[in-house]
């Protein structure tokens, strides 16, 4: 009766639509003849009323089993005082026991990979689904070798000769797959009568419950997955699930959220132009340094490429991660022209000029345009596979290493009779070790390619509308800094202890003050990586002299200069043992790089006094935040180096003008 | 001057005031005040809207909840139920519910709640806010808290004679006539052995440019005519009352034992956007809003 004066001006025409969707509700009632194996384990829906037996009440709904979905259900799921704990629902379009059935072959590897930071690896540990991790199939990075394709200036991080002999592990390379696996792994383990997993169910709609407006309501339909329909059609009911009603509805489902578009958020941001090719690389793991000792095989790679950076992040001592990101029509290319024209391409995209890489792009893509497709398989699809041979690239890669006169004994040489010296047991030179192993070929059917975006949503609280977003479907940043999955799982961490805060005080877990906490701690955070990400990326992105300058005399003092270094994984959010993570480079391993060593140190001298001020500055921005998830180690390093030399505009302004 | 300013400021005891004017009788008193009802009635829709009038209550409820959890569960504990975690099973009492902020919470924490309000527009909208939660609608399948509302008074809870483990007041006594009548009202619901909380706000220049400059004047984040200052109770003369009044707490100048009573300043944090509770004795910590918690003798 006095509803009325509740409902928001703009609501008295949904109460219509509203009215018609209980008509929906009804009908699925009668023609669901059992309740579903959640709602009876509770044994509660036998003598509720027929309206409300219509959907099923949740505190909190997750959309999505991507990792960071799932990670957030464990940190809910508490295996303590299960008579208080919060009702929690997953759903999930895919067939989650492929991903739960997941047993790869020991030295295959699936091709999304991410780098586990030490933060989310605590976190992951706290939920208790680290534990389930195989850790055998993990690589610790200690590690990293970054520099510039174009004037080679390089830094380094890692701490490779600690009295131990071990480094100090600053990120662990890890499967998306292994990682979701134990988080399902772990959930299963809990058994939780309060909680269930909806796999294979696609949100197909999400409203505004009937009397209770800001409660939204989650419709179901079972997704199409061809997996396990000809398994047991039978089983696969055809009937949609119960809708569920939510207190809380947490979107974790991806950059085209579907929760994002009900809660009527905003996102802005730019698609790159560029796609990122991923594969699983092999290589001759018998490595020897230069002083014959076996060669470290926690070192990852990256090369900024004015074309996208170049990573090779190591797996096992003989298997590496690619991604590689470069224009999509070179990306198409390369996929194309087969694996081992891939690989060809790898070694050379790590160890030759850019003027050469430029050459041996615009073969390439001149090839490909030239080529005609061809059909291939079943189903008639066009394509140009295997337009292009590898004889023919070795020998344009050979004329290129000529032309620059790099002989076979030199580190910058990538051709076959470099790969035996290698493998021989000869004592490499001295700069090996600035480059990856040589790959040797690409896992069969592991090249793949996605594309690239920076997009973050305005707000990660709906307003008056119960919602939350987490990981993609709240940011998508490039890769070149391995932070995507890493900042979703901040989230998780910061939304999942503000749930059990209010929970334990008797606030609404759906209610905007009770989550206010999670947008305080992570908006700037994430705001910070990804315009660092996007910065790095543009500013690499160019050949023009003065900024190559600029950024690589930026490189070339932060690696110099060790206080500063230090003061940089300090504000970065490294493991309290800065000291130890960053490396003092000897003196003679720097030949033949910088040449002005004179010129070098003046400018370093000047951007020393710049860097110091902007250093305070995002310490101070990092305390106030203090969260567990800082800005990551290198890459908010190189970050904030970048942007000093670049004399960029403060990053705090902005992203409070954006902001509020 | 300044000292003639001050004194302005410290104004009259509101506890006593009354007390000199001649004592009514509980039964016969009447602390509602019609001009208050009829604020309170007027801003009733806004209490559930979290960025509005009632934003400040909304942020500060988290604090005031864990304080009453907090003494409430040590208690529980020290007195025979080493497991307990939360309110399960207590009768809770709110007066002056408003739109129901603290009462669900109370129930959320298992207490059986009532909740009562004078205003009888408060009561309709805590009562319709309450039913869109699938834990408190009957109708609903996981419903299986208890909270009630009543339009009521506590002298009409006196009258019937009811009693409860915990009662709690919270930001009431400054909106009644008659606080001292009304204290002995909420003492009186009490059961022997239970729990009474109340919160309010000092009488002093901090809460007078805090709550009246700041939030109705300069900011306008309350409505101006929320507060008036010579209502304002300072702790000292609450920890008076229940010495002498109404005495539950020992005599004497020295703080009462912490299993009696606890005083607690609270605080708003501007730049994290929530309150906190101060240390116990921090400097001006019972000079704005603060929240006291004491015990019935059994
Ligand atoms: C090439 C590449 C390399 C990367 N490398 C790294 C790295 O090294 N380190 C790192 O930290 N991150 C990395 N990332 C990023 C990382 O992969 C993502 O940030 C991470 O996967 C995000 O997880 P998520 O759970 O938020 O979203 P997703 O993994 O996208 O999961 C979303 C889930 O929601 C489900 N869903 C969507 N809509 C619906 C619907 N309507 N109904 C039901 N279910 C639905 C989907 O099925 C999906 O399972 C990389 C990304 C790319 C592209």
């Amino acid at each position: 009766m006095f509803r009325e004066s509740f409902l928001r001006p703009t609501e008295p025409a949904c109460a219509v639509a509203i009215e018609s969707k209980r008509a929906i509700y009804t009908f699925n009632l009668t023609s669901v003849n059992a309740p579903d194996a959640s709602s009876t384990r509770n044994g509660l829906y036998s003598q509720t009323y027929a309206s409300t037996a219509s959907v099923q009440d949740y505190d909190v709904v997750i959309v999505g089993g991507g990792p960071v979905g799932l990670a957030l259900a464990c940190a809910l799921v508490s295996p303590l005082r299960r008579d208080s704990s919060l009702r929690v629902a997953l759903i999930e379009a895919s067939d989650l026991s492929a991903v739960r059935k997941w047993q790869p072959e020991g030295d295959s590897f699936s091709n999304r990979v991410s780098s586990i930071t030490n933060a989310s690896r605590e976190f992951l540990q706290g939920i208790g689904a680290w534990d389930l991790v195989d850790e055998s199939r993990t690589m610790a990075i200690e590690e990293m070798q970054v520099w510039d394709g174009v004037s080679d200036a390089r830094i380094e991080f890692g701490e490779a000769t600690l009295p131990s002999g071990r480094g100090l592990e600053m990120a662990r390379l890890t499967e998306n797959l292994n990682l979701q696996r134990a988080l399902l792994r772990r959930l299963d383990n809990l058994s939780s009568p309060t909680f269930t997993i909806l796999d294979k169910t696609k949100v197909s709609s999400i409203v505004p419950d009937t009397e209770r407006s800001t409660w939204p309501v989650v419709h179901l339909h079972p997704s199409q997955s061809s997996g396990v329909a000809h398994q047991a059609p039978e089983r696969r009911e055809q009937t949609s699930p119960l809708p569920l009603r939510a207190r809380l509805l947490v979107g974790a489902d991806g950059p085209s959220s579907p929760v994002r578009a009900f809660s009527k958020i905003e996102t802005y941001g730019w698609s790159y132009d560029a796609r990122a090719i991923v594969a699983t690389m092999v290589h001759d793991g018998n490595l020897l340094t230069s002083f014959g000792t076996p060669r470290n095989t926690t070192t990852a790679y990256q090369r900024f490429l004015p074309t996208g950076p170049i990573a090779f992040l190591p797996l096992s001592t003989t298997r590496a991660s690619l991604v590689w990101s470069t224009t999509p029509e070179l990306a198409q290319a390369l996929l194309d022209a087969g694996d081992d024209v891939l690989a060809r391409m790898v070694n050379a995209a790590f160890r030759l000029p850019d003027l050469s890489m430029r050459y041996l792009h615009q073969f390439i893509l001149d090839r490909w345009h030239a080529a005609v497709p061809e059909v291939v398989g079943a189903d008639g699809k066009m394509s140009k596979k295997g337009y292009l041979g590898v004889d023919e690239i070795e020998g344009e890669i050979r004329w290129r290493e000529r032309a620059h006169s790099i002989d076979a004994s030199s580190a910058l040489s990538s051709l076959p009779d470099a790969t035996t010296r290698t493998s021989s047991g000869m004592i490499p030179s001295a700069d090996a070790e600035f480059y990856p192993p040589l790959v040797g070929h690409i896992q069969a059917r592991s090249a793949a390619s996605f594309p690239l975006r920076m997009a973050h949503a305005e707000r990660y609280l709906g307003q008056g509308v119960r919602t939350a977003l987490i990981g993609d479907a709240a940011h998508t940043t490039h890769p070149l800094a391995g932070q995507g999955l890493n900042l979703g799982l901040g989230d998780c961490q910061s939304l999942a202890n503000a749930i059990h805060t209010a929970h334990s005080l008797g606030q609404d877990v759906g209610s905007f003050t009770a989550l206010e906490s999670y947008p305080r701690q992570r908006y700037l955070v994430n705001h910070g990586m990804l315009s660092a990400v996007d910065k790095l990326k543009k500013l690499y992105g160019t050949r023009n002299g003065p900024i190559v300058w600029a950024r690589s005399v930026g490189l070339e003092t932060i690696n110099e200069l060790d206080g500063l270094k230090r003061m940089f994984m300090g504000v970065a959010g490294a493991d309290g043992d800065a000291d130890r993570v960053v490396r003092r480079r000897t003196p003679d391993r720097d030949i033949g790089r910088s040449e002005n060593r004179e010129g070098i140190s003046t400018a370093s001298a000047e951007a020393a006094s710049g860097h110091s001020s902007l250093g305070n500055r995002e310490e101070v921005v990092s305390r106030l935040e203090s969260t567990s998830h800082g800005v990551p180690t290198w890459a908010g390093m190189l970050a904030s180096a970048v942007e000093g030399v670049a004399g960029m505009v403060d990053v705090g302004t902005r992203i409070l003008r954006q902001r509020f | 001057m300044f000292a003639r300013a001050l004194a302005r400021f410290r104004g009259p005891n509101p506890l006593n005031l009354l007390e000199q004017q001649g004592r009514r009788t509980i039964a016969t008193a009447t602390t509602v005040n019609a001009d208050e009802i009829a604020h309170f009635s007027k801003l009733s829709e806004h209490w559930w809207d979290e960025q509005g009038e009632f934003k400040m209550l909304h942020r500060m409820n988290p604090v005031r909840v864990q304080f009453i959890r907090d003494r409430v569960v040590r208690t529980r504990q020290d007195e025979g139920m080493p497991d307990a975690t939360d309110l399960r099973g207590l009768n809770a009492l709110d007066i002056g519910c408003g739109g129901g902020l603290l009462s669900e919470s109370l129930a959320r924490l298992g207490a059986n709640t009532l909740a009562i309000d004078a205003s009888e527009a408060n009561i309709r909208i805590a009562t319709a806010h309450s039913s869109q939660d699938p834990l408190f609608n009957a109708s609903s399948s996981v419903a299986h808290k208890t909270l009630a509302y009543r339009h009521a008074t506590s002298h009409d809870l006196v009258e019937e004679g009811k009693q409860f483990d915990l009662v709690c007041s919270l930001e009431v006594i400054e909106h009644v006539d008659n606080p001292a009548g009304f204290l002995e009202s909420c003492a009186a619901l009490v059961k022997p052995g239970g729990h009474l909380v109340l919160s309010t706000i000092a009488r002093t220049p901090l809460a007078y440019f805090m709550t009246i400059f700041m939030a109705e004047r300069v900011l306008g984040i309350v409505t101006p005519g929320t507060h008036s200052y010579s209502k304002y109770v300072n702790a000292s003369e609450l920890l008076e009352f229940f010495r002498t009044r109404i005495p539950w707490l020992p005599k004497g100048p020295a703080d009462p034992p912490s299993h009696l009573a606890e005083l607690r300043g609270m605080i708003y944090y501007p730049l994290s956007g929530n309150w906190g509770l101060l240390p116990r004795g921090a400097p001006l910590a019972l000079d704005c809003n603060y929240i006291f918690w004491l015990r019935k003798p059994v």
